[in-house]
């Protein structure tokens, strides 16, 4: 029985020895992955909102994801800042009159991070990959007949039918990456990919961090990074307080309400740059009375997209009426509603609605979401409408707009390109995400021709129409476009903030 | 002892059995489509039909469900539906951070508690047993996510002591490892401690009304030896298998507190798989903190055995 007394007056003072310990090593945590350790340029860390599913370009859709890849991997083509595509592994493209072969011309010498050189044959795999065993981007692939490397400096990609978007499909982001195929049929891509990247994927923590070190073999210019490591912080003002001790140097997940203060300079550089997203509230018009335009055009009149703006971002956003935002080149300028309760109860008349009831379905994957529904049934409330809101998780709700359970949902649309990105798959009526059931034959036929449409002045034309048709007839009731808001250190140089949320950290350096 | 031992491994096995099961039909109630989960947003029918039957999701259930098992008694849970690792070597990687984290925790928890609840109990209704009686009202009722703000804000933030989250084992930096768990672990550690502090006070106030203990101060015995020596030995067998308990379920990962830290702890890593509809991962995840509850729940009653002669084990 005397075991109990020493064994207790042992472990006491162990705990004291721990606390006695912990007071002497805390002032001396902050160079721990900090910009300390390696040469002269330094290990930039970087603080992202969750973890990785894994690394495998071709198969995740995780943003977490892509903010590592879009530094380990080439695509073909890539879009510049203002999107346009420009030259990357490819460095020139040569069209057929017929508009059905495109032969892309391969730079030279290029290496992958082993060492390994990249040619053709490396492309056409990558592709024939996404198509073959139908991966993610394999809709990237629609219009492709097939992928062929005649030599190693060359692809030729034959299409079924003219593409014009068919360099934001092939390069528009790192889901279409050229891979190794060694490195996927080996596995090792699931937690250490080979890219061609200016960085490589040196160390994978599970649930902890990512690091990158600079690849030596990189054929653009030589990054200035030593490496970069990410690290997953969930917690917004967690994050934020890592930014500000240091031991983070770059992160874009800040708590929103606190960005207004944060970018008023001080102690760190916070940039909200608009995006290309946009958020919308749609109707669903498979149910009554949601099937009358007027009951759609009411509940636009109703809103008031400043206050839900104001309520859902805190600001940090543009409230637009169409999908493309300002400063796009295929933007068109429309915006037929205001807020106006007494046009809205007008219009509910019209249609021989009163006391109607409308399930929200939001989700708290997206807190602006739930944020937004407050207001929006506020704003509804007034024109007689009440709005039952339902908060669900992301998979359940992924599962209910399938099944077409819902009278109205909230949610946005991330990383688009090319106007067909925007219109196709939304409001198309054979369209895979036309879960509203838009059903208006001007609107699939201009989309059909638009899709091959090779004159830029008569697509956007197009497009435009498309645009003023969709609003119209409120098959989304767009909101707004967010801004891209990141944060970094002053120390932290050469990074820029792009709409696509794209984060590039090739031309990033960190001074001591 | 070593037939009882046996015999409870043979029951633990049964257990865990049923534990698969359960979670296994659990899940298949639980709403949420994996596949879409895993495409996000934008993919074609045929690239969702596809993914669906690479992860065997379009085979009937009960052949998912005996394929399972049969992997599992060969220690193969499955692949990871999101990142096409095996659950074994995931959960397994996760299980140092989190098993630091629950030592640390209760250790920490132990140390506060042991003293105040003792204290508290022999100054039965003085003030400071009023103080310490407040403490773990305050310890139990306040949510440990603000606990865990309060204390980043004020350690990492205003003071700049201790980094605000991060992990770094034990085995590459132990000075790291410290300055990384004490917020993580103290936070823990202060709920941990309020809950035990008001078991440690009943227990040790019940013993102090005891025959034996009457008869000791009779004899004259200074208030101390009577306490450390008749009071504190009697009343801690019951709080041995709190702690264990507190411990064991610590061990299941403390999500929210490792949510919070970036801690990659078996908590953090259930709650991705949840979101992620992730269920290889989630019945991974689980199965190992069943067969740690029953390790514990073994150990406990061996230790009964040591502590108290009274117990015999068979």
């Amino acid at each position: 029985m005397s075991g109990i007394g020493s064994r207790l007056a042992g472990a006491t003072l162990a705990v004291v020895l721990v606390a006695v310990g912990g007071c002497s090593a805390g002032k001396g945590v902050d160079v721990d992955g900090g910009g300390a350790a390696g040469g002269a340029g330094g290990v930039l860390t970087a603080a992202i909102g969750g973890e990785p599913d894994q690394l495998d370009p071709h198969k995740t859709s995780a943003y977490y994801s892509f903010e590592v890849l879009e530094n380990v991997y080439d695509t073909l083509v890539e879009p510049d800042e203002n999107l346009q595509m420009k030259p990357a592994l490819a460095t020139g493209w040569k069209t057929s009159d017929d508009q059905l072969t495109w032969t892309f011309t391969l730079r030279e010498g290029v290496k992958f991070s082993d060492g390994s050189p990249l040619t053709s044959q490396d492309v056409k795999y990558s592709f024939d990959r996404i198509i073959g065993e139908k991966l993610n981007n394999a809709y990237r692939f629609a219009s492709v007949k097939s992928v062929t490397a005649p030599d190693p400096a060359t692809v030729v990609v034959t299409l079924n039918a003219p593409t014009p978007n068919l360099l934001a499909n092939l390069g528009g982001f790192k889901g279409v990456a050229i891979v190794q195929k060694s490195n996927i049929t080996s596995g090792a891509v699931k937690t250490k990919p080979v890219g061609s990247g200016p960085f490589a994927v040196s160390a994978y923590t599970s649930g902890d961090s990512i690091k990158l070190v600079r690849n030596d073999n990189y054929w653009g210019d030589k990054p200035k990074l030593d490496g970069v490591t990410f690290t997953f912080v969930k917690d917004p003002t967690v994050a934020l307080q890592n930014l500000r001790g240091g031991e983070v140097q770059w992160t874009d997940n800040l708590p929103p309400q606190q960005v207004p203060s944060l970018s008023d300079g001080g102690e760190l550089e916070v940039r909200t740059t608009p995006s290309s997203d946009y958020w919308y509230l749609t109707l669903n018009q498979a149910r009554k009375p949601y099937d009358d335009v007027n009951v759609r055009r009411a509940v636009a009149f109703a809103l008031d997209p400043a206050a839900i703006t104001k309520a859902a971002k805190f600001g940090l956003a543009t409230p637009n009426q169409t999908a493309i935002p300002k400063g796009s080149a295929w933007y068109y300028e429309y915006a037929p509603y205001r807020h106006d309760p007494g046009q809205a109860k007008q219009l509910l008349g019209r249609a021989g609605v009163t006391g109607l009831t409308m399930e929200l379905m939001v989700t708290s994957e997206y807190p602006e979401t739930v944020s937004a529904a407050q207001v929006i049934a506020a704003q509804l409330k007034e024109v007689g409408i009440t709005v039952r809101i339902r908060t669900l998780d992301f998979a359940q709700w992924l599962d209910e707009q399938a099944k077409g359970n819902f009278d109205a949902f909230m949610l946005g649309w991330l990383g688009n390109i090319d106007p067909d990105e925007f219109y196709y798959a939304q409001h198309h009526s054979g369209g895979t995400f036309n879960f509203q059931k838009y059903r208006n034959p001007a609107v699939d036929k201009l989309l059909d021709q638009a899709r091959t449409e090779t004159d830029q002045a008569a697509r956007k034309q197009a497009y435009d129409q498309v645009a003023k048709q969709v609003v119209d007839d409120v098959s989304y009731l767009y909101l707004y476009n967010p801004d891209v808001v990141q944060g970094w250190s002053k120390k932290v140089t050469g990074y820029q903030a792009r709409t696509d949320r794209a984060i590039r950290f090739r031309d990033v350096a960190l001074a001591k | 002892m070593s037939r009882f031992i046996l015999r409870r491994l043979l029951q633990s096995a049964v257990v865990l059995l049923g534990v698969t099961l359960v979670v296994f039909l659990l899940l298949q109630l639980v709403p949420g489509d994996p596949v879409r989960v895993a495409l996000g947003t934008r993919f074609d029918p045929q690239t969702y039909e596809a993914l669906r039957s690479r992860a065997g999701l379009d085979r009937p259930l009960l052949t998912q469900y005996l394929s399972y098992v049969g992997h599992a008694l060969t220690g193969d849970l499955g692949v990871s539906f999101r990142s096409g690792q095996p659950v074994t070597t995931i959960v397994l990687e996760r299980l140092p951070a989190t098993l630091s984290l629950a030592l640390t925790a209760v250790l920490i928890a132990v140390l506060i508690a042991l003293p105040l609840g003792v204290l508290a109990a022999v100054r039965n209704g003085s003030a400071l047993d009023h103080a310490v009686r407040v403490f773990s009202q305050f310890g139990v009722s306040v949510p440990d996510f603000w606990m865990g703000i309060m204390g980043i804000l004020l350690f990492a933030g205003v003071l700049g002591w201790l980094p605000p989250s991060g992990y770094v084992a034990l085995t590459d930096d132990p000075a790291g490892w410290l300055s990384h768990v004490l917020l993580p672990a103290a936070t823990i550690g202060l709920v941990t401690a309020s809950i035990l502090t008001r078991f440690i006070r009943s227990s040790v106030l019940e013993v102090l009304s005891a025959d034996h203990v009457r008869t000791a101060e009779a004899k004259g015995l200074r208030g101390r030896v009577v306490v450390l020596r008749h009071v504190l030995r009697n009343a801690l067998i019951p709080v041995v298998t709190v702690v264990a308990v507190q411990l064991a379920s610590l061990l299941g990962g403390v999500i929210v507190v490792e949510v919070l830290f970036a801690w990659p702890g078996i908590g953090r890593l259930t709650y991705d798989a949840v979101q992620a509809r992730d269920y290889p991962v989630l019945q991974g995840a689980v199965l190992l903190v069943a067969a740690l509850f029953l390790v514990m729940n073994l150990l406990v009653d061996i230790l009964y055995a040591r502590l108290d002669p009274r117990i015999r084990v068979r």
